[in-house]
């Protein structure tokens, strides 16, 4: 899931401030999972923003869609859009970007940072596991993400630092080419560390855009 | 000043629902034959099941369900897996690479502990004359040994108990009951070297008193004992304070005391069935609002000491009755639209009564006791406690601040139920004073008390907010209080990030007898507020 974290209140409070009817928008999917934007952080965030402006000076009002990733939940919005002077959404930068793309005219502001793709250890606690890189090697690190956990992001093999299993930069930082090594090490396949991932292609420079197989049709015919 | 800022608790509608009437006894422990014989003998069918290969020795009337096919036994057999709710436990049991599915309606675990000797603790090391408690017992166990103690002079015995650390009454009933099987025989004395003489446990002062009727000598030296050992030897020294002199003894054996450890297999059982161990890892956790058979989850029992067999077959009874079971409708129910599956509630449930099905996260009405943990951490407001309900909640607490309106300072209490609700219902009937702008909102648990709750009463205009919850280890949903502190102080936080004063919220611990305590707390947060 993509993990975000609410922005300081200072941030959030200096964006607003101007403005009169504000609609705090919270996104009912990562985001309420990792409990940064979901309908209790809006409820909350609405609470500290009346306490801060006073009941008077801004009015604010609180809506959570299912998702803002997709131009369906975000039409609901279309009848209310209009009583408000500005959106502050609690979705991930995505969401937020494809709330702004539906409302071009209409001030969006960022409530919380999109922080990462992670996994969820326990209650509001969540680790980094994908850096969306665009060429899973996976398969032959024995399923640990050297992209995301060597601080160089190496493809091939640890670089000199690695320290008794830790990373040079460090100590509590485990080396990712070590827990390779012990995964595939402990699974038999040791061989495959040898083998060659060639350099990335790192396309991320411009926005990705991925078409699943057998939608590539349908995707031609809407434009 | 109660009336009000109260809620007035709905009606809860009850329904009857049909509930599984087998039980599972899981594990080995000495005390588990026993529950599944008492429990049997209720009228239940019990499957045994233990990783052992043979059973102790079992008694006639254990004999006799099984035989009558009351009990089943299944030895090899494991735990693999485990699910449901009270009354509707789902167990998978692993008998070799057998698989098999069987359903439940209450479960008894029966932990085995084992033991491990401290001689460590006093620089010794374990021989033919320096013998671990549980040589001891086997010692006494065995007819051929116990006649051996009698040759000669006899033999002297010197128990360490609880010298080097606190240990607990187990650890001194098992000397004593030593002590006084040795005493029986001719020629055997015995001294104990202790810290201090656990007895708070069933029998064990009589016992005590016993065995120095019968001629046991104790020491309580202030320091560790001196022992210098061989193999065919072994003399403890320790000085007297009095006479300021070593007392010398060279007994024919020492006897090191024993730290019961929970070891992996309990822990396993304890992870497998959802229920909290206490502090030292055995189950079940310690909550004085619960039977000590009982754990954190409805349904799931322990029996360890002799005693527990007895009560575990009242208490499953007390559940399983005749099948059907008379539940609240709403205790806590998932708005499933709005329910995202996070787990959020089911990880923080202190009564594992929460689960996913079908999408959505569902509450058992069984399981539930409605402390309100879950709704208070549900990201997307989707779960409502049926007499505490967010709408209730809030209209309350708007009343309560209008209603306070014209006083200065303005004060919300959210109040557990279970304490500093009753606290503050005392002080009213003691008469004692309190702030005029004082307002309490009555809720389940301080557990039920979210960012959200605290910071509508803010926007509403309290000029203090407090949450007022049990003490630490007092909580009746186990954890309730310690979220609710959590919670206080993020709030606290957030309202410094804002540049306001963190103070306005507090978070207090209060017993339901503490209503001058409750009173004082009040005043002084006023009294704070004011300045």
């Amino acid at each position: 899931m993509i993990v975000a974290e609410r922005k300081p209140f200072d941030e959030i409070k200096g964006m607003v401030a101007g403005y009169k009817k504000v609609l705090t928008i919270g996104c009912g999917t990562c985001v309420a999972v990792c409990l940064a934007g979901g309908s209790k952080e809006v409820e909350t965030l609405n609470a500290e923003l009346k306490l801060n402006f006073g009941r008077d000076k801004i009015e604010f009002g609180s809506k959570t869609l299912e998702r803002q990733c997709d131009m369906e939940f975000l039409e609901e919005l279309d009848e209310i859009a209009g009583d408000y002077d500005a959106f502050v959404s609690m979705a991930c930068g995505a969401g937020i970007q494809f709330l702004a793309e539906r409302f071009p005219d209409k001030p969006v502001f960022p409530a919380v940072d999109t922080s990462f793709i992670g996994v969820n250890l326990d209650v509001g606690w969540y680790e980094e596991k994908c850096r969306a890189c665009g060429s899973c090697v996976l398969g032959l690190t024995g399923g640990i993400c050297p992209v995301t956990m060597c601080a160089k992001s190496l493809f091939n093999g640890p670089c000199g630092g690695t320290n008794n299993g830790s990373c040079e930069i460090n100590k509590d930082q485990p080396c990712a080419w070590f827990k390779i090594y012990e995964r595939l090490a402990a699974q038999g396949r040791l061989d495959q560390i040898k083998e060659i991932s060639p350099p990335n292609d790192w396309r991320n420079q411009i926005p990705r855009k991925i078409i699943q197989p057998g939608y590539e049709e349908r995707v031609k015919a809407l434009g | 000043m109660i009336s009000e800022g109260k809620i007035a608790e709905k009606s809860m509608d009850m329904i009857e629902i049909n509930i599984n009437k087998d039980v599972l006894v899981v594990g080995a422990g000495f005390a588990g034959l026993d529950s599944a014989a008492k429990i049997a003998a209720q009228g239940y069918k019990v499957v045994f099941a233990c990783k052992d290969a043979e059973l102790p020795d079992s008694g006639d009337e254990f004999k006799k369900f099984v035989e009558s096919g009351m009990v089943e036994i299944m030895t090899n057999t494991s735990l693999d897996d485990f699910s449901g709710v009270t009354g509707d436990f789902r167990a998978t049991l692993a008998k070799g690479n057998e698989r098999i599915k069987k359903n439940f309606g209450a479960v008894v675990a029966a932990p085995k502990y084992s033991f491990e000797p401290l001689n460590a603790d006093y620089g010794v090391s374990l021989n033919g004359k320096v013998i671990s408690q549980t040589r001891m017992e086997e010692i006494l166990a065995d007819p051929e040994e116990k006649e051996k103690l009698k040759a000669g002079d006899g033999a002297v015995f010197a128990f360490f108990n609880g010298l080097a650390r606190e240990l607990d009454p187990c650890s001194t009933e098992r000397a004593l009951r030593s002590i006084l099987a040795l005493q029986d025989i001719e020629n055997c004395t015995a001294y104990m070297y202790a810290g201090n003489v656990k007895v708070a446990s069933r029998g064990v002062e009589r016992l005590f008193t016993e065995a120095r009727n019968k001629g046991l000598v104790c020491f309580k030296p202030q320091e560790i004992p001196v022992v210098e050992q061989n193999d065919d030897y072994v003399k403890i020294i320790i000085q007297d304070p009095v006479i300021r002199k070593d007392i010398e003894l060279d007994p024919d054996y020492l006897v090191i005391d024993e730290l019961m450890n929970p070891g992996q297999e309990n822990i396993e059982t304890a992870v497998n069935l959802r229920i909290d161990a206490d502090l030292d890892g055995f189950l079940p956790s310690n909550n004085v609002h619960r039977f000590p058979v009982n754990s954190n989850r409805d349904g799931i029992f322990v029996a360890y000491s002799p005693n527990d067999a007895a009560n575990v077959a009242l208490r499953v009874k007390e559940l399983l009755g005749d099948g059907i079971k008379k539940v609240p409708m709403d205790r806590g129910v998932v708005d499933e639209k709005r329910c995202t599956i996070c787990l959020t509630c089911y990880r923080c449930c202190p009564h594992g009564a929460i689960f996913w099905d079908n999408g959505a996260a569902v509450i058992s009405t069984v399981a539930c006791q409605g402390c309100g943990i879950c709704a208070s951490e549900c990201p997307m407001d989707a779960i409502q406690i049926g007499t505490f309900s967010d709408d209730d909640l809030n209209e309350n607490i708007d009343k309560a601040v209008v209603s306070a309106e014209n006083d200065s300072p303005k004060i919300l209490a959210f109040c557990c139920k279970n304490s500093a609700f009753e606290a503050a219902g005392a002080a009213e009937k003691f008469g004692i004073a309190m702030p005029a702008g004082f307002k309490m909102i009555k809720v389940p648990c301080a557990g039920k008390v979210d960012v959200e709750l605290v910071m509508r009463a803010l926007v509403d205009g309290a000029d203090g907010v407090m949450v007022a919850a049990c003490h630490e280890g007092n909580c009746k949903a186990e954890k309730g209080n310690i979220y609710a502190k959590w919670r206080v102080n993020e709030i606290s936080r957030r309202l410094e990030a804002m540049g306001m004063d963190k103070n306005k919220v507090i978070f207090t611990n209060i017993a339901s007898n503490m209503a001058h305590e409750f009173a004082d707390k009040v005043n002084d947060f006023a009294l704070k507020l004011k300045s």
